[in-house]
């Protein structure tokens, strides 16, 4: 290994091929570049930061305030919104209905999507029934929570099949009860985001590369050790990605509650993001809506970050 | 998971798959059976709007109707009444102009980003992206008093204002990958022969970007299509509703309108999105691949 060939020392050498001179160029020359590219970057950067980075800024500011609708702005109040939040009888019951929204949004579709996919690749006419299963998710939430309001109704759907097993009339009100509302939104979630986890399984599955499988099967591995110890391992990615993205719309979920919950009593606590609306554009408390707003953005923050740590790890672990 | 989907053989994988869908009749049995979870909403669904609103109520809802021409009266009336023409064509105009013009921007900040040189060119791109990572209800309350406050609250324009910033970040961050991946003797050759950047931008590297912005405006438009919360928070007058806004408000109203009504007007609000689905398939499906959306 060469190490030094005279004793000059780095500053020396710097000084004797002249790096000033080429570092002042280059700079001259970055800076030049920096413009033009930033000429190209100006709409998008102006637009996001204007539309949406400031307005982040303001609602975290907003909600340090007492700040009423129209009357006078900004009085700082501290973390008194904040305070406020735990012990509200709406904002428990909001968050208590939140995380289990959130837990079966990602437990439901994962198993199921999963599970149909696995199922649908060895049925005959296996992609008539992915595209069937797959179809309500290009209808928009409004209208599959509007067919769904009127599946659950009392003269609807599901209490007409339910009169046909027992025999005798039956009208619940499935969206209009306490216990079954958010079971039946949730139901209605599931069947509409299934198809889109089946999709991603099955690129999951199909990308996976034929040789490994073949060779475990050479050395005498069984169907349950080669799904064991090569595609789990291999759909690790596609999982992370579907539970991350149905963790974050479970937090963020805003038509499909509002729609279906619509003659529901208490439908402000469907949700935290149901409860924010709620509590910012029909009653004013702008200040209280802004800390709700804040609080979600938060653990929407921390899930971002877990998801991070879990792909670095994922990646290391393919690797 | 966003540049690995690129190299799959599709076919040969659908060839593999076809042949171990041996004749298992059994397992046809079943799935057919799980599939009606999916296939009865759609047939109630379609049943319904063919249905007056007497004989709605008269029936079992998953019954044949008796005829096919109470579809033109639904139709006629929940056209009229939930006012969808103006939500048409205020969601086709949000949709494609915000669309377009995000997808533009995007693949001019890629450009910049990817092609030209400057120091901490990772801190402006993280800048641009940072609009992906807030949930939308933290943008709601600053946005309702800002537009109130500048007075394009309840405007085409406003409303477009926010459609094409929302939509930007995203494409940023699909577009970059791609010119990343992209060869550079192409721009190179054409900064030699004494190009400028937005000539070697718009008659180089914009023709070799129209699939990945296809399929990125693709998913933006049906983004914004789809909107409820935004169109019903910053444009909530009639003249600048939004077709799902127009969807919800009819709904809202239900024990007037009647599900026959309510039904036939979530049907035809979604059809545009159904149709350009169906039509553009290919480029969907690669939106879908690069997003997981």
């Amino acid at each position: 290994m060469v190490k030094y060939i005279d004793r000059e020392s780095d500053a020396q050498l710097m000084q004797r091929i002249g790096w000033h001179q080429v570092k002042a160029v280059e700079d001259r020359a970055m800076r030049r570049n920096f413009w033009k590219a930033f000429a190209f970057m100006a709409p998008a950067l102006f637009l996001v930061c204007g539309l949406l980075l400031m307005p982040v800024v303001y609602n975290i500011y907003f909600s340090f305030t007492k700040w009423k609708k129209f009357a006078g702005l900004d009085e700082f109040a501290g973390f008194s919104n904040y305070a406020k939040l735990p012990g509200n009888p709406y904002f428990d019951e909001a968050f208590y209905n939140t995380a289990i929204w959130v837990a079966a949004s990602v437990v439901f579709p994962l198993a199921i999507g999963f599970g149909l996919a696995v199922f649908l690749r060895a049925v005959p006419f296996g992609n008539m029934f992915k595209n069937i299963i797959f179809l309500p998710r290009i209808l928009a939430p409004t209208a599959v929570a509007v067919i769904w309001f009127h599946v659950y109704a009392p003269h609807g759907v599901i209490n007409s099949l339910l009169a046909m097993v027992v025999g005798r009339p039956v009208d619940i009100g499935w969206l209009y009860q306490d216990n079954t509302v958010t079971p039946a939104i949730i139901a209605t979630f599931v069947w509409q985001s299934v198809g889109l986890v089946m999709v991603l399984v099955l690129l999951g599955l199909s990308a996976i590369p034929k040789d490994p499988l073949e060779a475990a099967r050479i050395d005498g591995a069984t169907n349950g050790q080669v799904f064991r110890h090569i595609v789990m391992p291999l759909l690790m990615p596609t999982l992370v990605v579907v539970t991350i993205l149905s963790v974050l719309s479970g937090f963020t979920t805003f038509d499909l509650l509002w729609v279906m919950g619509v003659g529901y009593p208490g439908q402000r606590t469907l949700s935290l993001a149901v409860y924010m609306y709620f509590e910012s554009f029909q009653k004013g408390s702008w200040a209280f809506g802004s800390a709700i707003a804040v609080v979600i953005g938060i653990v929407v923050f921390s899930v971002t970050w877990i998801q991070t740590l879990m792909q670095s790890r994922v990646d290391k672990m393919t690797r | 998971m966003a540049i690995a989907a690129h190299n799959i053989d599709f076919d040969a994988i659908e060839a593999r798959e076809r042949a171990a869908q041996k004749k298992n009749w059994p397992t046809f049995i079943l799935a057919l059976l799980v599939s009606m979870i999916w296939v009865v909403p759609f047939y109630y669904m379609v049943v319904s709007i063919f249905k007056t609103h007497a004989e709605y109520a008269a029936n079992n809802p998953l019954s044949l109707p008796e005829g096919l021409s109470p579809f033109f009266d639904n139709a006629i009336s929940a056209w009229n009444t939930a006012k969808m023409g103006a939500g048409f064509a205020n969601s086709a105009l949000y949709g494609f102009v915000g669309a377009g013009l995000a997808v533009f921007f995007a693949a001019m900040a890629a450009y910049g980003l990817t092609r030209i040189s400057f120091k901490r060119q990772n801190f402006w791109f993280m800048l641009i992206f940072a609009g992906t990572i807030f949930p939308f209800q933290i943008y709601l309350i600053p946005l309702f008093f800002a537009y109130q406050k500048i007075g394009i609250i309840n405007t085409h324009f406003g409303m477009l204002l926010f459609y094409t910033a929302v939509c930007i970040p995203f494409p940023v961050l699909v577009l970059r990958n791609y010119l990343n991946g992209l060869s550079r003797e192409m721009d190179e050759a054409a900064r030699m022969d004494g190009a400028s950047e937005f000539r070697v931008f718009w008659s180089i590297i914009l023709p070799n970007c129209i699939g990945p912005m296809t399929a990125t405006f693709l998913l933006q438009f049906t983004w914004i299509w789809n909107d409820l919360l935004f169109s019903t928070v910053l444009g909530n007058r009639e003249e600048v509703r939004s077709i799902m806004n127009s969807l919800q408000i009819f709904h809202g109203s239900y024990s007037t309108a009647g599900p026959n009504l309510t039904l036939t007007a979530a049907l035809i609000a979604s059809l545009p999105a159904i149709v350009l689905f169906l039509l553009l398939r290919r480029h969907f499906m690669e939106g879908m691949r690069v997003s997981g959306v």
